[in-house]
């Protein structure tokens, strides 16, 4: 369903994507790994072009956008096929949590006020958030901000979401309430990929590992394939580094 | 001459200045107004870099900012009869330069100045702005357009309210030069005023506290206003 090919990016000379190819299908729980600067970041945010590559076609569900010939309708026809729930929650903070959710409804579905109203507080109740519809971002707490993240990715109906690092700026406490959501999602069939050290997630609910190293796919299996019996010394490396086995 | 401080002229003098108030916050609420459109223009072109007009408005705010307003009101007020007698010259055509009233210019020329001003404190509240708030629209799969009108310019307002606030309260105190160019504002009634009688000190005392007056009522509604766009903030005082 979605199809990565020969993806390049670059910083100036910093050279962060070179030549990423990546099939996924339907319902996989992909989770990507990697060290720091890797480009796992990058790679998620041209699925969702927030970050324009140099090079390379992307398709998600029939969508395909050419990195050298992209036009404003080809973006947003991509675009409105995944969503993105970002490390630092990147909430509407002039907007309440409904609002949140709401927004996309009302402006990109163009659904009236009431029914927008009534599906996002579905959407909210399904990540346990029925009670704070009225509430600011800043009066949530990191957990509760980042599963209204999750509600409002939803609310785009997209045939993938985008996790980056969705847990790694919480505190621990917090941390359980965003992966049960993630997990219910994943039981309900939504294609995810995801860039997460979270070992709880990646054991019990992924599907598929990446392990992307400078640019490269340097690892990709199941879990198991990929912690068990990685293929290359410096996935070893990584792994025992990360402290990830 | 008679008493030292004469109380009863003073408060005499209060009906006849008072009336000219209105042409004070006339000038004030329509270059205030002319302003914050100028300013959020300007503001904009910077902000998306679009080029050859960022230069001009580098050029209008570095002018701006860089000359005092009462040369500004007087380039404005000699400088446009100038500038529409050459247009009548060389067009043919039949522009009034008599017929303009002086409160054009001045409305003119403040305008232009608290833009400038304005503009730079939008812009500013712009940048402050989180790139993941722009980010999260288009995650979404909202225009630019309606990413700034939802999200990024209700947030840039209420990060630039207090700098606004100050800037319609500087542009109160400068109506106060309008009177060098022949608008009869307060200013220009108290002069008036008080050149009849010699007794200016009364006079302008009564100015001073009509300007702080309006001052002080226009920092009421600012709090107010204040308190209403950061209900989103958590804060200390509620
Ligand atoms: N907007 C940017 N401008 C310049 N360099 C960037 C930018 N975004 C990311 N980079 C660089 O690209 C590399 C990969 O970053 P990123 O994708 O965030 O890695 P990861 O998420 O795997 O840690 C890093 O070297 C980072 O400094
Ligand atoms: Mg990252």
């Amino acid at each position: 369903m979605i199809s990565i090919r020969g993806l390049e990016k670059s910083f100036g000379d910093n050279r962060v994507l070179r030549g990423v190819n990546l099939e996924i299908a339907k319902g996989e729980i992909l989770t990507i790994i990697g060290p720091s600067g890797a480009g796992k970041t990058t790679l998620l945010r041209t699925l969702n072009w927030l970050d324009v590559p140099d090079a390379g076609t992307i398709t998600i569900d029939g969508a395909t956008i050419d990195a050298t010939r992209a036009t404003k309708r080809s973006i947003k026809q991509l675009r409105s096929k995944s969503a993105m729930v970002f490390q630092h929650y990147n909430l509407f903070n002039n907007k309440t949590a409904l609002e949140n959710v709401t927004e996309s409804l009302i402006l990109v579905r163009k659904l009236p006020r009431a029914e927008a109203e009534a599906r996002g507080r579905q959407l909210l109740e399904r990540v346990g958030l029925s009670d704070k519809c009225d509430t600011y971002p800043s009066f949530l707490s990191g957990g509760q901000q980042q599963r209204v993240g999750i509600a409002r990715a939803l609310a785009v109906e997209p045939k993938v979401i985008l996790f980056d690092e969705p847990t790694s700026a919480l505190d621990p406490e917090w941390v359980n309430e965003v992966l049960a959501v993630m997990t219910e999602i994943a039981r309900d069939g939504m294609t995810m990929i995801v860039v997460s050290h979270e070992m709880r997630f990646v054991r019990n609910v992924s599907t598929r590992v990446v392990l992307l190293d400078d640019g490269h796919i340097l690892e990709d299996g199941t879990p198991e394939q990929v912690f068990q019996h990685p293929r290359h010394e410096r996935a070893v490396q990584f792994l025992r580094q990360a402290d990830l086995q | 001459m008679g008493k030292i401080f004469d109380l009863s002229f003073m408060i005499s003098t209060i009906p006849p200045i008072v009336g000219k108030l209105p042409v004070t916050l006339w000038i004030v609420f329509l270059s205030g107004a002319i302003a914050l459109v100028l300013g959020f223009l300007v503001a904009m072109v910077r902000y998306f870099h679009v080029r050859i007009l960022t230069q001009i408005c580098k050029v209008y705010v570095s002018f701006m900012r860089g000359t005092p307003a009462m040369v500004q009101l007087l380039v404005a007020y000699y400088g446009i009869p100038i500038f529409l007698r050459a247009i009548n010259a060389s067009l043919g055509t039949g522009f009034s330069v008599n017929g303009i009233p002086a409160v054009v210019f001045a409305v003119f020329a403040l305008s232009l100045n608290s833009g400038a001003f304005m503009s730079e404190t939008i812009r500013g509240a712009m940048l402050a702005i989180n790139a993941g708030q722009l980010e999260a629209c288009y995650s979404v799969n909202l225009s630019t357009w309606q990413a700034l009108r939802r999200i990024i310019l209700p947030q840039a307002f209420t990060n630039a309210l207090p700098a606004l606030g100050n800037s319609f309260i500087s542009l109160l105190k400068e109506t106060s030069l309008v009177f060098y160019i022949s608008v009869i504002d307060m200013m220009a009634q108290a002069k008036i005023t008080g050149s009849r009688s010699y007794r200016f000190f009364e006079v302008y005392i009564v100015v001073a506290l009509i300007y702080w007056a309006v001052c002080f009522l226009m920092e009421r509604v600012l709090a107010l206003l204040e308190r209403h766009v950061r209900r989103y903030e958590r804060g200390i005082v509620k």
